[in-house]
């Protein structure tokens, strides 16, 4: 484990630019977002939850794959797809860390998708602790701790005041540490002490938020009969059928393929889509999905049946933005409750 | 509990006893103090569950196009603003005005959630009163109590109809608020007062902020069609990438497309997750209208034919009238 002094950050911030593209929760407006830095941005390193995710870093809301012209009867496509830069993705929370796993779990698995491959194993990842974790917050429902490193992250720090505390966990985060060489303190006696007092608090503060009894568990019923439960009538009438909750989700990981028509050239692009979507999975016949209803049904029984069924783990990571974001304040706590059986 | 909802709940009683309405649309409270949510009840059993307070900020006008295709007759809960968008709905012929029963909510204005987090006062806080413009903020720990409007939406403090427009009874006596006229359009003048260029600049920025969520279509009471032109596959302009000519041409495309039904509620703007000022667009359309048609609120007068779609032999040409926004 090693430090570095806040009033160094500028110095960190260069000396990770030089070898890397370095993207950071960025202010602008009043949201905080995860962007590209650039010298004059405004850095919010303490804003808990980003506005949106930032899933966009490692799975872009547009994507182009494919490039296509004609010309006479030659046809001449370009692969335009993936990244090429190696990029470190600084500040991330361990829920939004951890969502990175759950969308791996989709994409990294046969048959690869190879952009998103070579997205994921040109960053690096640093994750951030939650000194102050917000009323919203729900991680512990899923396993987060959110004092400690999750698994898949490749540097972990923790922000004790005048200085962070930095400690590489993977081969990516060893490079990473070895290049940014004597920017880096050790850590003292007091430091680690210190660390173990904020590790304190921490877990002290996500044991009494007000949700911290949200259960996942508690939907135990047979698939069969948790799709066809009345309480998904009352839950998704109000449902305005847009896609804010998906898009400020960090692990809804849905897509659609589409092409840019220009007439004898065009793009093939993939972009994010949302089952909310009245032309989500459309095909020949229409939507499978006639109904908000069972449009709402199906964004809860991915997150909440489908996927564990198939990966042994929810996809939710109690991050909250869908509570602070759904125009009509419905959401996945409430979901989880009612399914659970409370009133 | 606050006076009005104990009225709320007994006018739901009484309005399914006597049989008036089959369907109710009201607001329950959920977890948080700012968890104000639409519900719609059936019967006399769950009118316990409906609430008035600070955050019943939702317009459920817009919910009657939907439930009246399975409903006969539906009673529902307006403020001020909703009830413009009530009658703007009925003028574009989306419900049937004998199908609905109004009950008014004269409304001092909504709390905005933000703001309040913005002054850290959400730590710890179990539940907010408001009583004109006192408000108390009830924490485990004792009350904190604020007196003034800084705590409303930006959208409640340029509110033109505290009270209801239309309605069949009211839950409370009618307010009154002072709303300096003057000031009505300066968030347009600014934008106006730039340069093409600026101009341009200023929007490009905004629109790509926009996370085609669909938020701000979804939640608009005038954005009312059957298919959307967004979502039409055969249309050819499917909005799905995120891209600067996309974003521009959805908003751009939207806001023409609710010039003179717009009602001014503000909803897109407090919708927006990436927090683009969409409404500048739309209160930039009733300003101009205004100037080239004379004063027009929609949704205020429904027997009062709406400029952009009544034509007369004396209408301004605006491109002498505005020289086309130059």
């Amino acid at each position: 484990m090693k430090k570095v002094a806040k009033n160094k950050f500028s110095q960190l911030w260069n000396s990770i630019n030089k070898d890397y593209e370095l993207f950071l929760p960025i202010e602008k407006d009043g949201k905080v977002n995860f962007s590209l830095w650039k010298d004059e941005d405004k850095i919010n390193l303490d804003a808990i939850k980003t506005n949106v995710s930032p899933k966009n870093i490692i799975f872009p809301q547009s994507e182009t794959y494919l490039k296509f012209k004609t010309d006479g009867k030659k046809l001449s496509l370009e692969n335009v797809g993936g990244k090429k830069e190696e990029y470190v993705l600084f500040g991330v929370r361990p829920c939004d860390a951890v969502s990175f796993n759950l969308i791996d779990n989709v994409f990294l698995r046969e048959p690869i998708d190879r952009f998103y491959e070579e997205r994921r194993n040109k960053g690096t990842v640093v994750s951030m602790a939650c000194l102050e974790p917000e009323e919203t917050c729900f991680c512990s429902s899923f396993g987060i701790e959110p004092e400690t490193a999750p698994k898949g992250v490749d540097v972990f720090t923790w922000d004790i005041g005048q200085t962070i505390l930095w400690e590489a966990q993977t081969e990516k985060g060893n490079i990473l540490t070895e290049k940014l060489g004597d920017i880096f303190e050790e850590v003292t006696e007091q430091d680690i002490n210190e660390l173990e007092k904020l590790k304190h608090s921490i877990k002290d503060k996500v044991s009494s938020l007000p949700l911290s009894d949200v259960d996942p568990k508690k939907i135990d019923g047979d698939l069969k009969d948790i799709f066809e439960s009345e309480v998904w009538d009352e839950i998704s009438k109000s449902c305005l059928g847009c896609g804010s909750c998906t898009y400020v989700c960090p692990t809804c990981h849905c897509y659609d393929i589409q092409d840019f028509d220009g007439g004898k050239c065009g793009e093939r692009f993939r972009c994010w889509d949302s089952c909310m979507f009245s032309d989500f999975t459309r095909m020949a016949h229409g939507n499978p999905r006639t109904s908000q209803k069972e449009r709402f049904r199906q964004r809860f029984m991915h997150k909440l049946v489908y996927y564990p069924n198939n990966h042994q783990v929810y996809a939710c990571v109690g991050c909250g933005r869908c509570i602070e974001k759904c125009p009509v304040n419905m959401n996945i706590v409430k979901v989880i409750k009612k399914l659970g059986g409370e009133k | 509990m606050e006076k009005i909802t104990v009225k709320v709940r007994e006018t739901a009683r009484q309005a399914f006893s006597s049989g008036e309405v089959d369907k109710i649309l009201g607001f329950a409270k959920g977890d948080f103090w700012q968890d104000s949510y639409p519900i719609f009840i059936t019967n006399e059993n769950e009118v316990d569950s409906l609430i008035w307070d600070s955050f019943c900020i939702n317009n459920l006008s817009k919910y009657l196009i939907k439930e009246l295709k399975n409903t006969q007759k539906i009673g529902v809960f307006l403020k001020g603003c909703d009830s413009l968008a009530f009658n703007q709905l009925l003028q574009d012929n989306r419900i049937e005005a004998d199908r609905v029963v109004i009950y008014g909510v004269p409304c001092v204005g909504m709390i905005d959630a933000e703001k309040v987090k913005k002054e850290g006062l959400n730590k710890g806080l179990l539940e907010v009163k408001r009583s004109g413009d006192e408000i108390s903020f009830v924490t485990k720990d004792g009350d904190k109590n604020v007196s003034g409007r800084q705590f409303d939406y930006d959208k409640c403090l340029e509110c033109n109809h505290p009270n209801p427009v239309v309605y069949k009874e009211l839950m409370r006596d009618e307010v009154s608020r002072e709303v300096n006229k003057e000031e009505r359009f300066k968030d347009v003048e600014e934008i106006e007062a730039m340069s093409a260029e600026e101009r341009f600049s200023y929007w490009s920025q905004q629109f790509s902020k926009c996370i085609r969520c669909n938020a701000c279509r979804n939640i608009c009471p005038a954005c009312s069609c059957e298919t959307c032109v967004f979502d039409n596959a055969a249309a050819g302009v499917s909005d799905k990438a995120k891209v600067d000519s996309e974003d521009q041409f959805f908003h751009i495309i939207r806001a023409y497309h609710v010039a003179g039904r717009c009602v001014n509620c503000g909803e897109c703007s407090r919708v927006c997750p990436a927090g683009i000022p969409l409404h500048k667009l739309n209160h930039k359309i009733i300003k101009d209208i205004n100037e080239l048609y004379g004063e027009y609120e929609a949704g205020l007068d429904p027997s009062k034919g709406a400029p952009l779609v009544t034509y007369k032999l004396e209408d301004i040409d605006p491109f002498e009238g505005h020289k086309g926004g130059k």
